[in-house]
């Protein structure tokens, strides 16, 4: 480790350490509850992000099924709490190891796949997902689950009004995502990671093993969005198929990742921080003509970006372009 | 100063980000504000936008003096609250649940609303009107159907037209009512979509069928906005049942009966529970192939006949939309009908007296401009005074032609 690099990890480090100090302190000046909630969102899908890049960016493996390891961490997390009073924070965490089995169970066929052909077995793969808890009666089917609410509380995790217990946690969700990622980006499985990613003969070759390494992402990858899944579900108090699992989903967790800056550290973040706010307060501020203006504009600003900034946004924070490709 | 993209980027970016925050200036006093939660881009914009039209008529008609007999439309704004008017504020939900519980929150928070109408999305609505719970907002949901949603003993929650029982009831009454004219009605076939609607409306049509003695000779349940149905049309063929009945929206509907004349399948009558078989669009691709289809429905402009003011009201949508009422957009003019009534009763806009004065509505089904007998809530919230009404399509238009004191003809059955 040459001095450099220690440095900008240490200053890595004491960024978030400060940009995680502001965001504790803006629920004290921000008491807008709709503010509070894109604030929530951006958080959230920041630290999914964040989650989606361990696989997609530092290794390389570009999922666009995630939706399947996010919706199995909603509802397991509801069908254990409304169908047998498991507090959610227990039915987050066996979600998330469940989640991570799975994508291991599934990494076994999958990742002998390579590129295109990888990602379209992570769509067909989510979309069987999606189909099975669209036709599971058990689990509400079509219908969903709606979570009663009944005052507030911790243990429960839900909140009928205030917005900060949930803005606090996807706090602390985004900065352990985050650390995951640091600490990760500079061990034996960061460089295994982007070797990996670079070029998997060339990585074999020199003693990595590339199915391992592949298997190791994948699962930390699942762990998280699956916390990110538990979260979600408690916060909106409402899952179906169709709000948890859709492709859609997929695509919104790779996009900030993709968007900021991909197989980087602040990439996600950033990306997020941009995205999250564009679509909410578009949508709701000019979306009510019901002219589609909103989905205009928010395709504008992703195209304007790609074209400008084709390696992420987080290309205009580089000093020299060689760092952001480190 | 140099502007390079580095800047152009951050500053709009930045700017993006700040100028909503500039709050509307709410300084007008008179006024009652009811925000409107409905998909207003995606799949259903559609919908949305038709529902816009549908909601600004029937404050056109509340902020306004009209000679109907219909409740608010002879004064100017609200009488019980010095002649309030009415201002409507749309939000986008997008079909995303959690879309409409941030929308939701926005209104009440930043809006100041004093009650939400939504949201035909059924999975919507459910989100909304917890949200409305927590805030003690009362909701009216103008247009949803499914019978789970007024089932979970929400205080604030209101329900004015029929939900998919009580749809699915008429239909069996109708079945019925032609076994006793010596119709032979014996199987049934249902062919439904998979989301909440689907699934809600053939639940309760097996049951049903179950309790009057139908058999159901085939239950095929099909993925929504389906690329083909082929395989699905092929059952239906073999079963060959005396009633068809679809549940499906508007494109799956038309490529269903698209496929059942490519197949070469005619069904000897088709029953549908509404959605894609109420919709303009489905009778101008393949209205030729299915003369006699029956729908169920909760408008009829048959109604007009009778009652006058039906027609006048529908001229008005219809210069502001170029559409006829149809199942959906009459009901979400009821929905703000209702909701301002019970407003200008309340003489406030405190959400609790509201929702005390929706809970003592009484409103004569001849003051609606719907074949309801009554608008009157149960313990539930739901008016279980909404009966449905069946229509025909017969000659290029629709023909009311069940229950028997709405009916304008007798039904052609089998269908032609």
């Amino acid at each position: 480790m040459d001095d450099a690099h220690s440095k900008r990890r240490l200053r890595d480090l004491i960024v978030a350490a400060v940009l995680t100090c502001i965001a504790a302190l803006v629920p004290l000046f921000v008491k807008d509850v709709y503010v509070q909630n894109i604030m929530v969102l951006t958080l959230m899908y920041a630290a999914l992000s964040q989650a989606w890049n361990i696989l997609g960016g530092y290794c390389g493996q570009i999922s666009l099924g995630h939706a399947l390891y996010f919706g199995l961490g909603a509802y397991t997390t509801v069908l254990l709490f409304t169908k047998f009073g498991v507090l959610p924070w227990f039915g987050m965490l066996g979600g998330g190891l469940i989640s991570a089995v799975i994508a291991m169970a599934l990494g076994y066929p999958t990742f002998r796949l390579r590129g295109h052909y990888f990602v379209i077995a992570t769509i067909v793969i989510a979309e069987i997902g999606f189909l099975l808890f669209h036709n599971w009666d058990w689990a509400g089917a079509a219908l969903g689950i709606d979570i009663p609410v009944r005052g507030d509380s911790w243990a429960k995790f839900q909140f009928t009004r205030s917005k900060l217990p949930y803005y606090y946690f996807a706090l602390v969700f985004c900065c352990v995502a985050w650390l995951v990622t640091w600490w990760l980006e500079n061990s034996k499985w960061g460089y295994w990671w982007r070797a990996v990613k670079d070029n998997p003969e060339a990585a074999e070759s020199l003693g990595v093993v590339v199915f391992n390494s592949k298997m190791g992402a994948a699962a930390v990858s699942a762990f998280l969005t699956a916390i990110g899944g538990a979260f979600y579900a408690m916060f909106v108090s409402y899952i179906d198929p169709e709000s948890v699992m859709t492709f859609q989903f997929s695509l919104l967790m790779a996009l900030p990742a993709v968007l900021g800056g991909i197989g980087t550290l602040w990439g996600p973040v950033l990306g997020a921080v941009i995205l999250i706010p564009l679509t909410e307060l578009t949508r709701s501020f000019i979306g009510g003509s019901g002219r589609g203006v909103d989905l205009i504009l928010y395709g504008t600003v992703i195209v304007v970006i790609s074209l400008a900034r084709p390696e992420g946004l987080i290309g205009l924070f580089a000093k020299r372009r060689k760092e952001v490709a480190r | 100063m140099k502007i390079d993209r580095r800047h152009l980027l951050l500053g709009g970016a930045a700017s993006a980000a700040v100028l909503p925050f500039a709050k509307p200036a709410r300084a007008q006093a008179k006024e009652v504000v009811i925000g409107v939660i409905y998909p207003l881009s995606g799949a259903s914009a559609q919908i949305g936008v038709d529902a816009q039209k549908a909601f600004q008529t029937a404050a056109e008609l509340i902020n306004n003096k009209y000679d109907f007999d219909l409740p608010l439309a002879r004064d100017e704004g609200l009488p019980g609250l010095g002649g309030a008017k009415v201002r409507l504020v749309f939000a986008d939900h997008q079909a995303d649940p959690q879309k409409g519980r941030a929308e939701a929150e926005r209104l009440i928070t930043q809006e100041k609303v004093s009650a939400i109408v939504g949201t035909y999305q059924s999975a919507v609505a459910v989100t909304v009107s917890q949200i409305c719970e927590r805030y003690q907002i009362p909701f009216l949901s103008a247009d949803n159907s499914s019978p789970s949603l007024h089932r979970r003993g929400l205080k604030f929650y209101f329900r004015a037209a029929p939900h998919d029982e009580m749809f699915s009831q008429a239909m069996f009454d109708f079945f019925d009512a032609l076994k006793k004219k010596g119709k032979k009605i014996e199987t049934l076939a249902l062919f439904h979509e998979d989301t909440i609607f689907g699934t809600d409306s053939s639940n309760a049509q097996l049951k049903l069928a179950q309790e009057r003695g139908y058999k159901v000779v085939a239950d095929i349940k099909y993925r929504a906005n389906s690329p083909s149905l082929t395989a699905e049309v092929q059952q239906l063929k073999a079963a060959d049942a005396d009633v068809l009945m679809p549940s499906s929206y508007t494109t799956d509907a038309i490529l269903l009966i698209r496929t059942m004349g490519e197949l070469g399948y005619k069904a000897k009558n088709i029953v549908a529970q509404d959605a894609g078989f109420s919709e303009k669009a489905l009778y101008d691709a393949v209205g030729d192939k299915i003369p006699g289809v029956i729908s169920r429905g909760s408008f009829s402009l048959d109604l007009a006949a009778k009652r006058p003011m039906v027609g006048k009201i529908n001229d008005m949508y219809k210069a502001n939309s170029g559409k006829d009422f149809n199942d959906y957009s009459s009901r979400q003019f009821m929905g703000l009908i209702v909701m301002a009534d019970a407003i200008n009763r309340a003489k406030s806009t405190d959400g609790e007296k509201i929702r005390e004065a929706l809970v003592a509505t009484d409103m004569p089904g001849e003051k609606t401009i719907m074949p309801w007998k009554q608008v009157k809530f149960d313990a539930e919230g739901q008016n279980t005074f909404a009966d449905p009404v069946l229509l025909q399509y017969v000659g290029g238009k629709f023909v009311t032609i069940f229950p028997e004191q709405a009916a304008v003809a007798e039904a052609i059955w089998p269908m032609p």
